[in-house]
C-alpha cells in the first residue's frame, strides 16, 4: 500500500507535463469562462455596458485633455513681452537696444518699433485719428516686442525673463503677453486635476460593480468550489475561472468603452469643427491613439482582474482550517 | 493510517466537540465510526481532512503530524484521502464522467490518463454506462456511488466517509457498504462514520463509538493494535 507522499512537489520527469497541464488548464479554462458568458449574453452585455460607461467618462476627458495639449503645442504664436521704453530715449539707442536684447538666452528675436511708426500705425487702424492731431506730441513710447522660445513655456519663468528684463534702465514697463497662456495652462490643469478625480472615482465604481458581479458568480457556484477544494484543488486553481471571468468582463468593458468614446468625438466633431472655423482655426477632436487604446484595454483588463481577485479571496478559506 | 492522541478540539464559540480522543487506524484496516448526532463524528472526520485543525493533541495521518501541515500544502495532502459524503455533494452542472474526473483533472493528469482511470472507477462502482449522464438523471444510490468513484479515482490510501447510506434504503445501504468493502480488501484504509448501527453491526468490522465528545468504545482489541502497530510506525 502506497505511502502518504510527504511532499507536493512534482518529480522532475513529471515538471514538462505539469507545465504543459497548467497551460491546457489554463486554456480549458478560458474557453469555459467564455462559453458561461456568453451563454447568458445579455446580463454579460449589461455588465460590459456598466462598467464600460464608467470608464467612458475618464478616458472622454483624457482624450478632450489630449486635445487641449495639443492646441497648446500648436498655437502658432509663442509667448511674447512688450517692452515700452521710458520717454526721452533715442529711437538710435532703442534700436541698439533692441538688438542687444535678442542676443539674450530664451529670446528668438525682438523687433524694435519706434514711436512714430507705431502712431501712424494707430492712426491707419483706428477711427479717432483727429483727436490724436489735437495732441502736441507723440504720446507713444518706442517699444520693443520680445518673442520668447517656445520651450518657455512655464508662466513663472516666462515673469522671471520679465522682471530681469525690467532692471535695464531704458525700459519703463513691460506687457506680458500671457494671459491666454495662463488660462490655457490653468484649464490645462484644471481638466487634468478633474480627469483624475473621476478616473479614480470610477475605477472603483468599476471594481465594486465587477466585484459584486463575480461574487454572485461565486455565489452560483459556491458548492463548485467546495467540492474542488476537499478533492484537493489548491487556491489558484479555484481562483482561475473567476479572474479569467474578471479578465474577460474587463475587456469587454473596455471595447465597449472605445467604441463609445469614438462615437461621441464623431457627435462633438461637427459642432468643433465649426466652431474652430469661426475662429479661422483648423482644428478637429482626434480620437484614441494606438498606445491609448491599449493603456484602456489594459487598464479594464487589470480592474477586472482585481475585482475577481477581491471578490473570490474571501471565499477561499471557505473550508479551511481556522 | 490515523492516528489520534489526546486530540481536543474546541471551537472559537467554546463549544468542544472532541475531548482526549485517542484512537489508531491500522494500515489496511476498516473501522466504523459510531454515536448519536453530535457525538463528535464530524468534527473528527474534518480532522483528518484538515478541514479543521486540532486544538491539542496531535493527530497524524500516514506517519505525517497534519499540524506541521502549511495551509498552502493541505490541498495536496486532500489529494490522499478520499472522502464520501452523505449529500454525496455532486456537481450537477456536469456529467457523472466530469464528476469523476474533477480530482484527475485538478491532481494535473493527462487527459488519456483521466479517460482511462475514471472508466475504471466507475466500472468498480457499476456505473460505467452511466458515465454521459447527468448526475440529476441517477437515482439516490447510484448518486452516491458516483461520490465514491471520485472518492476513489485518485486511489488515495485512505478512504473517508461521512453518513454514506444516510439516505438510502436498508438494501441499497448494503451494496455501499460492500463496495466499500471492496476497496478494504484491495488495501485500502476505510474508516465510516455512521450511526446505522443494523447495517454495520453484522458486518463484523471494528467499530470506535463516540459520546459527547469521547470514546467509549475502540472496538475489538485496540489497545493491542495501538501498541503493535505503534511499534511499527513509531
Amino acid at each position: 500500500m502506497a505511502e502518504l507522499p510527504k511532499s507536493s512537489g512534482a518529480r522532475p520527469a513529471e515538471s514538462k507535463n505539469a507545465i504543459q497541464h497548467y497551460f491546457e488548464n489554463h486554456k480549458k479554462v478560458a474557453k469555459s469562462t467564455s462559453l458561461q458568458l456568453l451563454s447568458q449574453p445579455l446580463t454579460t452585455a449589461f455588465t460590459c455596458f456598466v462598467i464600460g460607461i464608467a470608464l467612458v467618462l475618464p478616458a472622454l476627458l483624457s482624450v478632450l485633455l489630449a486635445n487641449i495639449e495639443s492646441i497648446n503645442e500648436h498655437w502658432d504664436g509663442s509667448p511674447q513681452i512688450t517692452l515700452l521704453l521710458k520717454k526721452g530715449v533715442p529711437s538710435l539707442d532703442a534700436g541698439v537696444l533692441a538688438e542687444s536684447i535678442s542676443q539674450k538666452q530664451s529670446i528668438t528675436s525682438s523687433q524694435f518699433i519706434d514711436n512714430e511708426q507705431a502712431l501712424s500705425d494707430f492712426k491707419s487702424r483706428f477711427e479717432f485719428t483727429d483727436a490724436i492731431e489735437f495732441l502736441d506730441e507723440n504720446p507713444l513710447p518706442h517699444a520693443i516686442i520680445v518673442r520668447l522660445n517656445s520651450t518657455l513655456s512655464a508662466i513663472s519663468d516666462i515673469e522671471q525673463l520679465r522682471d530681469s528684463l525690467l532692471t535695464i534702465p531704458e525700459i519703463d514697463s513691460a506687457i506680458l503677453d500671457a494671459a491666454w497662456v495662463q488660462r490655457l495652462q490653468s484649464i490645462t490643469l484644471l481638466v487634468e486635476r478633474a480627469v483624475w478625480v473621476i478616473a479614480v472615482m470610477l475605477s472603483l465604481t468599476v471594481v465594486l460593480v465587477l466585484g459584486n458581479t463575480i461574487r454572485l458568480a461565486i455565489e452560483n457556484r459556491k458548492e463548485e468550489i467546495i467540492v474542488v477544494k476537499l478533492v484537493g484543488g489548491t487556491d489558484p486553481f479555484v481562483r482561475r475561472p473567476f479572474l479569467y471571468m474578471g479578465i474577460l468582463l474587463g475587456l469587454g468593458s473596455s471595447i465597449i468603452a472605445w467604441c463609445l468614446i469614438h462615437w461621441v468625438i464623431y457627435l462633438l466633431n461637427g459642432p468643433i469643427e465649426a466652431l474652430a472655423l469661426s475662429y479661422q482655426f483648423d482644428f478637429s477632436l482626434s480620437g484614441l491613439t494606438f498606445l491609448s487604446t491599449l493603456f484602456l484595454l489594459i487598464f479594464g483588463i487589470s480592474l477586472g482582474w482585481l475585482s475577481a481577485w477581491f471578490a473570490v479571496r474571501r471565499h477561499l478559506d471557505e473550508i479551511e482550517p481556522s | 493510517m490515523i492516528k489520534f492522541e489526546q486530540v481536543k478540539k474546541r471551537y472559537p464559540d467554546g463549544f468542544e466537540a472532541l475531548h482526549d480522543v485517542s484512537f489508531h487506524l491500522s494500515r489496511g484496516e476498516m473501522a466504523f465510526l459510531t454515536g448519536h448526532s453530535g457525538a463528535g463524528k464530524s468534527t473528527l472526520l474534518k480532522l483528518i481532512m484538515l478541514m479543521e485543525r486540532a486544538s491539542e493533541g496531535t493527530v497524524s495521518v500516514g506517519g505525517q503530524n497534519l499540524s506541521n501541515i502549511p495551509r498552502r500544502k493541505i490541498p495536496y495532502f486532500r489529494r490522499h484521502v478520499g472522502v464520501v459524503f452523505q449529500n454525496h455533494r455532486l456537481l450537477f452542472d456536469r456529467s457523472v464522467f466530469d464528476n469523476v474526473a474533477l480530482p484527475l483533472e485538478i491532481s494535473g493528469m493527462s487527459q488519456r490518463d483521466i479517460g482511462r482511470r475514471v472508466r475504471a472507477a466507475l466500472d468498480k462502482v457499476g456505473l460505467l454506462s452511466k458515465e454521459k449522464l447527468n448526475p440529476v438523471q441517477l437515482s439516490g444510490g447510484e448518486q452516491q456511488r458516483v461520490g465514491i468513484a471520485r472518492a476513489v479515482v485518485n486511489k488515495p490510501p485512505l478512504l473517508l466517509a461521512d453518513e454514506p447510506t444516510g439516505n438510502l434504503d436498508p438494501a441499497l445501504s448494503a451494496d455501499i457498504m460492500k463496495l466499500f468493502m471492496q476497496f478494504n480488501q484491495v488495501g485500502v484504509s476505510v474508516l465510516i462514520a455512521s450511526h446505522d448501527l443494523a447495517l454495520i453491526h453484522p458486518l463484523h468490522y471494528r467499530v470506535i463509538e463516540l459520546s459527547k465528545g469521547c470514546i467509549i468504545s475502540r472496538g475489538k482489541d485496540s489497545a493491542e493494535i495501538n501498541k503493535h502497530t505503534g511499534e511499527q510506525n513509531g
